[in-house]
């Protein structure tokens, strides 16, 4: 039973990061803007939010600068891409770079290292880390990534401005007859991806205590794997999110055995997600809109 | 960014400003070559797989460039390389630019320092950890087992559960020979203890070092003996979060990093093999060869953290001592897993 507990205690602390940034990842696309650019909105988060707690002292305060991070970063996403139309696989790739090099210059200017920030205020140390309730009840960012998939779920299938960001992505020409005010919308849905995405990252950094250099490492384009994966329902791609952290925790686990080469147990999370999407998504249609820069 | 002009079709602005960021993304490969004494013409690079203000491995060996520096009136250069492409291109550069002496800090960097080297026959190729000679290329390898062996020694002393581990970046042959040896320290003084290993998967990510860490901790382990860089920061941070656990610092001395949780570091003196090998190739006293320095040339050691010294009981503080100098005196020799395919030169 406690095995069980630590297993699923384990699965949640590392999907986290990507409940957040696939969240935010979904509302874009469906409102047709590509989230190649999530990895850069956790990171610029993670580091927004190292520096606010830092200054502070308080970690809520931390939270507060990562979500302006990862907002500043979203606006400029939706620039480039909603107002002069860039290509948004391009203004994506320039965005995560933008961000590794601004975020290791801001590292080395206020903290004189390019490696990783001095230890901040984080979220709740207690004697327990590994147990289930440690994890759950420690830090307040895991109740609020649980609860990010159902909240963005609702909005876009409940909600007018859901139904607005969905006739963006499917049709924007349609929408646009309609009254709908489709660059306003791709901007807010970018915006709320750009702050869901920078929480996870705040996430990571404040659980970490810490900012190290890269720290996302990646999470951000498995958010987006998970996001594909879900064929961009957010409930499905909130389960992908778990099925990616559970296979990482079957990893770490499976570490401790004797007899496996730990290289080959490291390839079961990359194996699964080939599986897993090239198994699965053959059938799946993005939004019809995604990507499209004319419209 | 500032360029953007309010016509669509500003892709081509984008496009011009990737270059720029690639810059900004790879400051830190900038070549700071400082020329101490135009006259002096001993030109020494270091090619590291890490940033330099890692506090650990790649921080050493930059401690040992700006030795050699000071010490022999070198004109210096350093690199931060991530891909194997980057090894063997700058390798060429330094090559070309006429460097007698350039260290590769890592056993990732032995194939390409052999793919290069026959094109630069008048420099010289240190790949630290490496594990092969050819005529200008020689592994400098650290007898790291010997501290290794200490720590397992004190960890085998002092685990209540009978359960240590060991964390490493990746599976590469020195880490899992030092994980031998500290084994084997723990069961020299301990029959019943149980040694779990596992590796994080790379250097960098400390959330991953931190789960790793986590999931041994839940099986018991009070011990961990950490090699893994930067995700190394996030097993600090689950020994922090958890009771009764501590770690060993490793590479250079990590006692300050986290003096609450790091029980002690396993050095290497980077700086000292470094100026070493340096000053042979400076004065033309190098021979090609495995360069092997250990305890025994005082290049690595144990170093306890002070603030734990009162609580360890004297007879194991006494037990690791004489561990220390039995190793120190050749009389102990920590088992090692051979990676290096010729025979050793003593210096």
């Amino acid at each position: 039973m406690t095995e069980i507990a630590a297993f699923i205690a384990q699965t949640i602390r590392i999907a986290i990061p990507y409940l957040f940034a696939a969240s935010g990842g979904v509302v874009a696309e469906r409102a047709g803007v590509v989230s190649l650019t999530l990895e850069g909105f956790m990171l610029t988060g993670a580091f927004a939010a190292t520096l606010g707690s830092f200054y502070s002292g308080s970690p809520w305060i931390g939270v507060l600068c990562g979500i302006g991070g990862g907002l500043l970063f979203g606006l400029i996403h939706a620039v480039a891409s909603i107002r002069y139309r860039a290509d948004q696989i391009v203004t994506g790739i320039a965005i995560n770079l933008l961000a590794v090099g601004l975020t290791r210059f801001f590292l080395l200017m206020a903290f004189d290292s390019s490696s990783n920030s001095p230890r901040v205020p984080g979220f709740g140390i207690t004697g327990d880390a590994a147990s289930l309730t440690g994890a759950l009840l420690r830090n307040p960012l895991v109740w609020l990534g649980l609860m990010a998939i159902p909240a963005v779920a609702w909005l876009v299938h409940y909600t007018p401005f859901g139904l607005r960001v969905r006739a963006v992505g499917e049709h924007p020409a349609a929408a646009e007859t309609l009254g709908v005010p489709v660059k306003r919308v791709r901007y807010l849905a970018v915006a709320l991806s750009g702050i869901l995405a920078g929480l996870g990252g705040v996430y990571l950094a404040l659980d970490q205590h810490q900012f190290t250099d890269s720290m996302t490492a990646g999470r951000g384009f498995i958010a987006l794997a998970a996001i594909i994966f879900g064929r961009w329902e957010p409930v499905r791609a909130g389960l992908a999110c778990l099925l990616f952290a559970a296979a990482e925790t079957l990893q770490i686990q499976l570490q401790g055995m004797q007899g496996i080469p730990s290289q080959f147990v490291q390839m079961i999370p990359y194996v699964l997600t080939i599986v897993a999407v090239g198994g699965f998504v053959a059938r799946s249609t993005p939004p019809a809109a995604l990507g499209k820069t004319e419209d | 960014m500032a360029a953007f002009l309010p016509r669509p079709r500003r892709f081509s602005t984008v496009v011009h400003a990737i270059p720029l960021l690639l810059t900004i993304a790879c400051s830190e490969a900038s070549r700071d070559s400082r020329p101490s004494d135009p006259a002096s013409t001993f030109r020494v690079a270091l090619l590291t797989p890490g940033p330099i203000s890692d506090q650990a491995w790649n921080s050493g060996a930059y401690q040992g460039l700006m030795r050699i520096r000071d010490s022999l009136a070198a004109a210096v250069s350093h690199i931060q390389t991530r891909t194997p492409a980057d090894f063997e291109e700058n390798f060429r550069h330094y090559g070309s630019e006429g460097y007698q002496l350039v260290f590769g800090h890592g056993f990732e960097f032995q194939d390409a320092a052999e793919r290069v080297a026959p094109d630069f026959p008048r420099t010289v190729f240190i790949t630290t950890s490496g594990s092969r000679v050819a005529p200008n290329v020689s592994p400098m390898v650290f007898g790291f087992e010997d501290p290794s062996y200490v720590a397992g020694v004190l960890a085998g002393s002092l685990t209540r559960s009978n359960v240590i581990g060991a964390i490493g970046g990746t599976e590469i042959p020195p880490v899992r020979s030092s994980f031998a040896a500290f084994e084997a320290g723990a069961r020299a003084v301990n029959a019943r203890v149980r040694v779990l290993t596992s590796y994080v998967g790379n250097w960098e990510d400390a959330s991953a070092g931190k789960e790793q860490a986590i999931a041994q901790i839940r099986r018991g382990t009070d011990f961990i003996f950490q090699n893994a860089d930067a995700a190394g920061l996030g097993i600090f941070q689950a020994a922090r979060e958890s009771e009764g656990v501590a770690v060993f610092g490793a590479n250079v001395d990590q006692n300050s990093v986290a003096p609450d949780v790091i029980i002690g570091s396993v050095v290497i003196d980077l700086p000292h093999a470094f100026l070493a090998v340096a000053r042979d190739v400076k004065e033309g006293r190098f021979r090609p060869g495995v360069l092997r320095l250990g305890s025994v040339t005082g290049v690595t050691r144990f170093v306890l953290n002070p603030a734990w010294r009162d609580r360890v009981p004297a007879g194991v503080l006494a037990r690791v001592d004489s561990t220390e100098r039995r190793i120190i005196s050749g009389a102990l020799q920590p088992p090692r897993i051979e990676f290096v395919d010729s025979v050793g030169r003593l210096p």
